[in-house]
């Protein structure tokens, strides 16, 4: 009919927009801003994990040359406004909230706790001025475990708490507690551990703050994954009102749940700026990343599991406690969502949950890459442990627990309903994919002659965005915005607070945007990092897909709405018979009408229109995440554990993964696999290590040990793409998944091979070291 | 200070750096090639990686001063007449990186790497990356990217440099 033919972006591994500047040296992160007479900070930070700081002497700083100024914690504090962790008072918590400042004042809480900011001319004096700086500190012990932390007589990191708890005990039941164990064939206890690791991206945090003094306005460069949190919170530690806080973002080099919003060290920066009258820059170096920035994870799960004599899980009974580390951070509200999600998708009858949140002397929790993960962690492990005990294969006690689709959905007991879930679709296909009878004969050959080989698998649900749940939009942050504008030019614009930091958002939301509008890839436009310009907005649980994808689709639905209603008064056509192809508005039928739509933009702007039509062409969209719907997906690992060395190589990882429709499937895989590489790192080599005296052991990349091309196998990927569940938008989140499962994943076949020595596991770190120890605990005799 | 002069990316610079100033803050600071990235300064990760006569060198164990007389390569000198060169290219096409800290390291290394090892196959390319750290990617994207750039290489072949495009 036409010789106008549309292209089809959405769905395809379109080639990243992001690419040409970052395969060039032309990308632009925050280490790379450079402003007329910007200083450089560096920090003086503790040796000693709990201590008294007696005396901070900074008049041998003050006196080299080419330090511009040194603040104590003492002078910051006079500097700006005593408040609670920004982000944690946007999320409405309401626990004990310890009083901190941004520096430390009358004591450090652990071994990187900054104590004082030397700004120089460049950062090498800087650091030379850090040297001079005298502090006299006073023992205090040491509050270094979480069980250290329950004992009421620990002495308090904070005067104003009393005591180490983050997170008062609290339980609660969902379903019939007492009558599920009371009716199970068996209850069975267990104790798992999850260890402390971190983020590590491999820029770590910075900022770059400029304060005008005579207008009164700062501005930082930060990277962030919100511009606007890190602007909230400049504004309220440092008094300023929020409109004259101006935060931008360039390129950021990865995050992970790191950089959500400013770090007390940024905040410091920022009021350091105002004093000098100067640009400050700040970038950690990799030894204050892995010690002070954040650390994730550290949780203990006490577990009873009534299980019936054919393996059916019907209930649980768990006891968690969360190490916080020192200052306040998202660590105490982990404990809620590590409820909501526990039963996975499973048909659990029964589950009790308990927990308390701990505040020891190690490094503050931050989020990291699915921070409830552990509820994934145990549940999977457990599956495994119980059909050891009754002889079942993995896949089958999966098979026989998980939820079926049915209509009305079922529900998890602790509420959501698992609308759309194939996690039943996911094992039968991974099954299929591996083999796992072959799998089996190879097995046994394998042993016969000494080599141990093991298979795991483990399952997950991720709410990404969640189900649309009756009460309201299913976003768990709520609703995501967009401000989008057709220019003279005839590029669409998308003005996001999605801020990017590898997750090719200006690639993806481009792809959505211009097949929804009608305009060539290239002609649209995505701006992102300018709290000025961009709507309120965060990258991270993993809610781009569908709440940034979704608005796209919506708001470029409205905006050529807006521009053909302006069109068809220029074309004097209805604008029902109007279409935008090829970035070209056209009537029906007739290609030769075609004008392009900048031109309708430009003739907009300069032509009279009546009272009816809105020439204006920008449009601010937002989405509630439409019904919303779970990610999810099976993973299975094939390793080789070498009982000599205890080494552990992952011979083939399969996933099979439904996180609905793609919007570009190499995007989609680059983040699973990025997310597998960290599980299979958190289980193999990295842990965020302290000595009994609180020191911090892991302070450089040959201590806390990341996997390499040499660690990470090929990862095999196949989506499952199977229940739309609403009518236009059916993209999920995909972001956290990987991190989330791959550590049953390959914790579960480390236990499979080592299954004649009678090895069962119940943590998750298994270094060559801890392997050995396992197969020699399990087997004395060996 | 000491006055040293050195080529980059094939043009003649001199410069007075501190004796204690690292290479990569040389190239950083005083000669704003911003795109060598500073990711461990301790050697570990390889962010930092250029081409020093040919070979890759970690440009935080280096001091600006040892470069004098050198021939130095940096992520810019690739492509310096805007046009991608053929590994960039293959890394384009196989989506090979995310969040882009890594990458002038990794493709420094695989330059240096290919430039011996035309025909290196899957395994060799990984011993010969497992210096460079990526914490986004699980590196598959990566190596599939260097054995692309391989493979056209020995068949003469290019990409399709367009943006917008599978």
């Amino acid at each position: 009919m036409t010789a106008i033919a549309a292209e089809r972006y959405t769905g395809a591994s379109i080639k990243r927009s992001e690419d040409p500047r970052i395969l060039t040296g032309a990308g632009r992160y925050v280490d790379d801003i450079k402003l007329p007479g910007m200083l450089h900070a560096a920090f003086v930070r503790s040796p000693m994990a709990h201590a008294r700081v007696l005396s901070v002497d900074v008049s041998a700083a003050r006196a080299l040359p080419g330090v511009v100024a040194v603040l104590t914690g003492a002078d910051l504090e006079a500097m700006t406004v005593p408040g609670p962790d920004a982000l944690m008072a946007l999320m409405g918590w309401a626990g004990p909230t310890p009083e901190f400042t941004l520096l430390a004042t009358d004591k450090v809480r652990f071994a990187g706790d900054p104590v004082a900011v030397v700004v120089a001319e460049s950062r090498y004096l800087a650091e030379d001025g850090c040297e001079l700086v005298e502090v006299d500190y006073d023992d205090l012990p040491p509050v270094v475990d979480a069980a250290f932390a329950l004992d009421p007589g620990s002495p308090p990191l904070f005067a104003n708490l009393g005591d180490n708890i983050a997170r008062p005990h609290s339980r609660s039941e969902s379903g019939d507690v007492s009558a599920t164990f009371a009716n199970a064939d068996r209850v069975i206890d267990f104790r798992i551990d999850v260890h402390r690791h971190q983020n590590a991206p491999m820029e770590g945090r910075g900022c770059v703050a400029s304060y005008d003094t005579d207008l009164g306005v700062m501005t930082m460069h930060a990277a962030t994954q919100s511009v606007h949190v890190s602007r909230i919170a400049v504004a309220m530690r440092l008094g300023i009102e929020q409109d004259k806080v101006r935060v931008l973002a360039g390129d950021i080099g990865g995050s992970f749940g790191l950089k959500i919003g400013a770090s007390r060290e940024e905040l410091a920066v920022a009021a350091a700026s105002r004093h000098a009258g100067r640009p400050v820059k700040w970038v950690e170096d990799r030894g204050e990343n892995l010690a002070a920035s954040g650390q994730a994870r550290e949780e203990s799960f006490d577990v009873r599991a009534a299980v019936s004599q054919d393996g059916d899980l019907l209930g649980l009974d768990v006891k968690m406690v969360i190490d916080t580390g020192a200052y306040p951070g998202m660590g105490a509200m982990v404990p809620d969502i590590v409820e909501a999600m526990f039963p996975g998708p499973y048909k659990l009858a029964a589950l009790g949950f308990e927990s308390t949140a701990v505040t020891t002397n190690k490094a503050s929790y931050v989020a990291y890459r699915g921070p409830w993960a552990s509820e994934t962690f145990v549940r999977e492990r457990i599956l495994d442990l119980i059909a050891k005990d009754l002889g079942l294969d993995p896949v089958e006690i999966r098979l026989r627990n998980v939820a079926l689709r049915t209509d009305p959905p079922a529900a998890m007991v602790t509420g959501r309903p698992l609308v759309g879930v194939t996690s039943k679709e996911s094992l039968q296909r991974i099954a299929q994919l591996v083999d796992v009878p072959a799998f089996r004969r190879r097995q046994a050959q394998a042993r016969a002659h000494g080599r141990y080989l093991g298979i795991g698998v483990a399952t997950f649900i991720e709410a990404a965005p969640g189900p649309r749940s009756p009460e309201g939009p299913s976003g768990p942050m709520g609703t995501e915005s967009m401000r989008l504008r057709l220019t003279e030019d005839g590029i669409v614009v998308l003005f996001t607070g999605q801020m990017p930091h590898g997750q090719s958002h200006q690639t993806t939301l481009a792809q959505i945007a211009a097949d929804e509008f009608g305009v060539p890839f290239g002609q649209v436009r995505v701006v992102v990092g300018d709290s000025d310009v961009v709507p309120f907005g965060l990258t991270g649980g993993s809610r781009s897909a569908t709440m940034a994808g979704g608005v796209a689709l919506h708001g470029a639905r409205q905006l050529k709405a807006k521009v053909l209603d302006v069109a068809a008064h220029l074309m004097e056509a209805s604008a029902q018979d109007l279409l935008i192809t090829d970035g070209n508005v056209w009537v029906r039928g007739d290609p030769a009408s075609a004008i392009a739509v900048g031109e309708v933009a430009r003739r907009a702007a300069s032509e009279p229109f009546g009272a009816d039509v809105d020439a204006n062409l920008e449009v601010v969209a937002t989405f509630d995440g439409g019904e919303g719907g779970w990610s999810g997906g099976t993973h299975c690992a094939i390793v080789d554990v070498d009982v000599e060395t205890g080494i552990v190589k992952v011979e083939r990882y399969v996933a099979v993964e439904d996180c609905g429709a793609l919007i570009n499937p190499a995007v989609v895989e680059g983040q699973i696999r990025g997310g597998v590489a960290q599980g299979i790192g958190a289980v193999l080599l990295e842990r965020s290590a302290y000595g009994e005296d609180g020191s911090f052991q892991s302070a450089t990349f040959m201590d806390y040990l990341m996997p390499t091309a040499c660690d990470v196998p090929r990862i095999e990927i196949e989506h499952l793409e199977t229940v739309p569940l609403d009518a236009d938008v059916n993209f999920r989140g995909v972001g956290e998944g990987g991190m989330i499962v791959a550590p049953p994943t390959v914790v579960n076949a480390i236990e499979d091979a080592l299954s004649p020595f009678g090895v069962r596991i119940y943590e998750q770190h298994l270094p060559p070291a801890r392997i050995l120890e396992l197969i020699a605990e399990a087997d004395p005799g060996r | 200070m000491a006055d040293i002069t050195l080529r980059v990316n094939g043009a003649a610079c001199t410069g007075s750096p501190e004796a204690r100033k690292t290479l990569a803050d040389f190239l950083r600071d005083d000669l704003n090639l911003t795109g060598t990235h500073v990711g461990c300064e301790h050697g570990v990760c390889g962010a930092c990686t250029v081409i020093i006569d040919g070979r890759a060198v970690r440009s935080c164990l280096m001091l600006a001063v040892q470069a004098a007389g050198c021939e130095v390569t940096t992520i810019e000198g690739l492509a310096a007449d805007g046009e991608l060169g053929a590994l960039q290219q293959a890394m384009w096409d196989s989506h090979s990186f995310q969040c882009g800290f890594c990458t002038p390291g990794f493709v420094m290394q695989a330059t240096a790497f290919l430039g011996d090892h035309p025909d290196a196959d899957e395994q060799q390319i990984r011993e010969a990356l497992s210096g460079n750290i990526c914490r986004c990617t699980g590196y598959q994207s990566i190596i599939d990217g260097v054995l692309l750039a391989a493979q056209r290489n020995r068949q003469g072949a290019t990409g399709n440099a367009e943006a917008g495009r599978p």
